[in-house]
């Protein structure tokens, strides 16, 4: 065997993969051009048909059989169910349920592969599973396939099948962070009812460090606003080490803490962490109670750049923090000026103010803000 | 004798180009391996979920806009229903005498501010800073020239938020871009510090009011060449390169950065040719010397497009530039090229940047002239030649038929019409024009005063794109 | 003052505008569509239509520059926006643009047909 024919051979072998790849390319875009044409126009026929069962039970045109099997009805029905409410979910749940449309999908989910489809099955059980649904969805929380296991979550919390809820807790901490988040966002659909769940989380879980699902649960409390709440978290701020916990605290209790709140975010404004001062001005913002404005103002003299940034941005927030922030405009410190400036820039006081002095109206405030405006920026 | 050893040199350099399209496959390969899970995503995921998430860290858009009056508002205006929780925008307008931070104030009611304004990065002066609050909160930085690094580093600046999303001014984004890129920094918030997009070529698309309505393959050579190039870089090769956690450029159309990360190695170059390729080398060369754990990685699934150019003159600009930002940071990075301590990016991705892309044209052009000169002094077997050049050919038509069949998972071009002219392209591409642009990356190398810097692109304004005239 | 209404109805999404256009149909009015905001923005102006539905989140122009720019050319027709977005700047900004109703998606199709029955102009 010489070079020569060892040349030929690779000739031969590279020319005949790129034919075999060529016709398959040639092949594979034939056929998708096909089946998209068809899947739009099926599709077309299948929104025609059920929107004219929905304005009227009347106009009922009977639905072919072979919808049953076919993706573009169901994707058809998922389209309307996000788009109508009310009695039209109902009429569409029969249909699903008189073509057993979710069971097919659940046989689906269940098998082994290939991977799209039961991709697809899981992602339109997430939108048409019925509490028939839930023990599937509840198994395959443990796919190994991590999208499959968000629409599974997805689903339940759809379905608001509230026992699912401590089989996804469980996985907080296995997940990984992506599919924690997505779950973590299925927990605010289920609302209250997840609250106490979420609180025993935190206290069983709760550790020096490596406390990513704690922090996911107390966001998703923040974020589900239950005042009832209040009380624990500041309890997780009091007794927490972990820094990324305490910020997450922090953050929740600007929502969920109220007037009880206000004494741990005063401490915490005074913490040597940055970003718990930064987080604190923030929530004592979001509380809206005035009695910490003076506190505030001196953030805006403090050393780090996103505390004083905070700090402006909440006095902006607070009755009454204008004035506070007006004073800083005049002041020596060049950064509490620009942040001041900027705060009351975002609320609308600058505008306020510019609109006086086209009237003619402006007072002693107004000038000394509009000047602060209008002075030379910083290179 | 003189026949033999430039027989044995053109030899060499047909050789270099199989191994070279041997490692291309390779990483096609991989890269299909990472494309397979976008395929599914792409058809069955649905991501309109995390638009309401909380969750979600947000993301300053800056983009640097000069002499973009034509399609600026438009631009914006599309990139601010971007299917994202929270953003922001930031423009930079780097020194326009277009009218362009006109047009901004005005579509967008912006008001002039003071805001604190800290330049971590130094930047050319900043004349003024323009505040709006619409849908969208928009910031715009006016400032003195620059240049384009110097306009992402004001706008870097000036951004509210952890993650900086550089783009240009004339691009279209997919509205699930945010998100999937996005989701690769979820995935490991610790580490990761940049994650590239997947450009494409915008020319042959149907748009309307800044949206791309249907994508097209253009009928002009000089676009449709560019876009097997893309779909070859940013299908086959990106994702394996990410793979590797490798990554040797994020390209400067769509990066999303952690903002600590850029401004710790002092942000873009300014005045570099490929600020994009040497910020990512720099981040590289700096997380690997200071041992500090990190993660550059690549989304397929971040797709924006852009208007690239249609005529030859205006890619010879292109290409010349590129090449010569190439050659700068080959320079730079010199000590990492073939350097074990930089781990896979110094001994696989940039080593291949080196060999393959820096070194290409001119072992090309080597082989133009050895192998003609052999052939007339007898000392070429007429036969071998064909076949070493078969082999070539083969290989790289195989490239891209790879690339072609890895952009099935999403779906565009499948009219007869984009079919028929992409095969064809793949089929002619490396008779004429490949050689051209070899010709213009020589030159490159060789410098000279006739190779302008930065040129015009001369843009439609992206917004207004009609149909191409087929 | 007409028999029969006319109705426009602006939305990107086809589902939508099936929905919206067979309902209405069905209950007797002329429909005609419209995929984007520049689409609606012309057609408002030279269609003569009683009632208009407007998405807020359209491609090119959103649903509130349109009624913005309707009203810089003096025309006055009566719309209903209709919107999957729910905050507050939407809404308000809404009714402040002149916007005579507004529907939240997803929406109850008798709900909407007896709003449309009430806003018709004529």
């Amino acid at each position: 065997m010489n070079g020569m024919t060892i040349g030929v051979i690779a000739v031969a072998v590279v020319l005949i993969v790129d034919v075999v790849l060529l016709l398959g390319l040639v092949t594979m875009k034939t056929v998708n051009r096909r089946r998209a044409q068809s899947y739009k126009l099926r599709r077309a026929g299948y929104v025609a048909t059920l929107s004219r069962r929905l304005a009227s039970s009347a106009a009922a045109d009977p639905i072919e059989a072979r919808a049953a099997a076919d993706d573009a009805f169901l994707d058809a029905v998922i389209d309307l169910r996000n788009i109508v409410t009310g009695h039209e979910i109902e009429t569409l749940a029969g249909i699903v349920d008189g073509l057993g449309l979710a069971r097919r999908q659940e046989a689906r989910l269940r098998s082994r592969f290939p991977l799209g489809r039961r991709l697809r099955a899981a992602v339109s059980l997430a939108e048409i599973g019925d509490e028939t649904t839930a023990t599937v969805l509840i198994e395959h929380l443990s796919d190994r396939e991590p999208e499959i296991r968000i629409q599974c979550a997805r689903g339940l919390g759809r379905i608001q099948h509230t026992a699912a809820i401590d089989a996804i807790l469980e996985r907080f901490d296995v997940e990984e962070p992506w599919v924690r988040a997505r779950f973590a966002d299925t927990m605010v659909g289920f609302g209250a009812k997840a609250t106490w769940p979420l609180v025993a989380y935190i206290r069983v879980n709760l550790r020096p460090r490596d406390n990513e699902g704690v922090v996911e649960a107390i966001r998703v409390l923040g974020v589900i606003g239950d005042r009832e709440v209040g009380p624990t978290l500041s309890g997780v701020l009091r007794v927490a080490s972990d820094p990324e916990v305490r910020i997450a605290a922090i953050e929740a209790l600007g929502v969920v803490g109220g007037p009880l709140a206000i004494k741990p975010l005063k401490a915490t404004f005074r913490s040597t962490d940055w970003r718990l001062r930064a987080k604190s001005a923030t929530s004592l913002a979001q509380i809206g109670d005035p009695s910490v404005n003076s506190l505030l103002a001196r953030g805006l003299e403090d050393a780090n750049w996103w505390v004083r940034r905070n700090s402006a941005a909440a006095l902006a927030a607070l009755p009454g923090g204008a004035d506070l922030l007006l004073d800083a405009v005049g002041s020596d410190d060049l950064f509490a000026r620009d942040a001041a400036g900027e705060a009351l820039a975002d609320c609308g006081a600058l505008a306020g103010a510019r609109e006086r002095e086209e009237a003619g109206l402006t007072n002693a405030e107004d000038r000394v803000l509009l000047a602060h405006m209008t002075g030379q920026v910083l290179a | 004798m003189i026949g033999e050893i430039l027989l044995w040199v053109g030899y060499g350099t047909l050789v270099y180009f199989i191994v070279m399209q041997a490692y291309m496959i390779g990483l096609g390969l991989r890269s299909a391996a990472v494309m397979r899970r976008v395929h599914h995503l792409e058809r069955f995921g649905r991501v309109s979920e995390m638009l309401s998430s909380q969750t979600s860290p947000p993301v300053s858009i800056v983009i640097p806009a000069y002499n973009e009056a034509a399609g600026i508002v438009d631009s914006v205006r599309s990139m601010s229903i971007v299917g994202y929780p929270r953003f922001e925008i930031v423009i930079t307008n780097d020194g326009s005498s277009d009218g362009t931070l006109e047009a901004l104030v005005e579509a967008f009611h912006l008001e002039r501010v003071r805001i604190p304004y800290r330049p971590d990065i130094p930047t050319a002066p900043i004349r003024g800073i323009y505040r709006g609050h619409g849908a969208v909160d928009i910031t715009v930085i006016d400032k003195e020239n620059g240049g384009r690094a110097d306009a992402l580093n004001a706008g870097i600046n000036a951004a509210r938020y952890p993650y900086a999303l550089c783009t240009d001014a004339d691009v279209i984004l997919d509205s699930n871009c945010l998100v999937g890129a996005m989701r690769r920094i979820v995935e490991d918030r610790e580490r990761t510090i940049a994650v590239g997009g997947n450009i494409r070529p915008l020319n042959g698309s149907k748009v309307q009011l800044g949206h791309l309505v249907e994508a097209g393959v253009p009928r002009k050579l000089v676009p449709r060449m560019q876009v097997l190039e893309y779909l070859r870089t940013f299908l086959a090769s990106r994702p394996a390169w990410s793979q590797m956690e490798a990554l040797p450029l994020v390209s400067g159309a769509f990066g999303v950065w952690k903002r600590s990360a850029v401004i710790a190695v002092g942000g873009f170059t300014s005045g570099h040719l490929g600020e994009d390729m040497d910020l990512t080398m720099r981040l590289h060369r700096h997380h690997i010397d200071n041992q500090i754990p990190y993660r550059i990685v690549y989304e397929p699934s971040a797709v924006i497009w852009t208007e690239v150019p249609e005529t030859l003159r205006v890619l010879r600009r292109q290409r010349v530039r590129w090449h010569r930002g190439l050659m700068t940071a080959v320079r730079d990075f010199m000590p990492m090229t073939f350097n074990p301590k930089y781990g896979k990016v110094g001994m696989v991705t940039w080593a291949a940047m080196f060999l393959f892309e820096f070194l290409a044209p001119i072992i090309e052009f080597i082989g133009w002239i050895t192998i003609p000169l052999a052939f007339f002094l007898g000392a070429l077997n007429t036969t071998s030649l064909v076949v070493l050049l078969a082999i070539a050919f083969g290989a790289g038509l195989l490239n891209s038929l790879v690339a072609l069949l890895l952009d099935e998972s999403y779906g565009y071009f499948n009219s007869r019409v984009d079919t028929a002219r992409l095969v064809v392209m793949a089929l002619i591409e490396n008779f004429g024009l490949r050689q051209v642009t070899v010709a213009w990356r020589i030159r490159a190398i060789i410098g000279g005063k006739r190779t302008r810097v930065w040129g015009n692109m001369e843009r439609k304004g992206v917004a207004n794109l009609g149909v191409e005239a087929s | 003052m007409r028999e029969i209404k006319r109705v426009l109805v602006a939305d990107d999404s086809d589902t939508v505008t099936t929905v919206l256009v067979t309902a209405l149909e069905l209950e007797g009015y002329e429909v005609e569509t419209a995929v984007n905001g520049l689409e609606a923005y012309e057609k408002g102006l030279t269609g003569d239509y009683d009632l208009v539905i407007l998405d807020q989140l359209m491609p090119g122009l959103l649903g509130l520059e349109v009624i913005d720019r309707w009203r810089e050319e003096g025309c006055q027709i009566s719309t209903i926006m209709l919107s999957g977005v729910d905050d507050d700047r939407t809404v308000v900004g809404s009714f402040e643009s002149g916007a005579v109703d507004f529907i939240r998606k997803p929406f109850r199709i008798p709900e909407l047909l007896a709003r449309v029955r009430q806003r018709v102009q004529g």
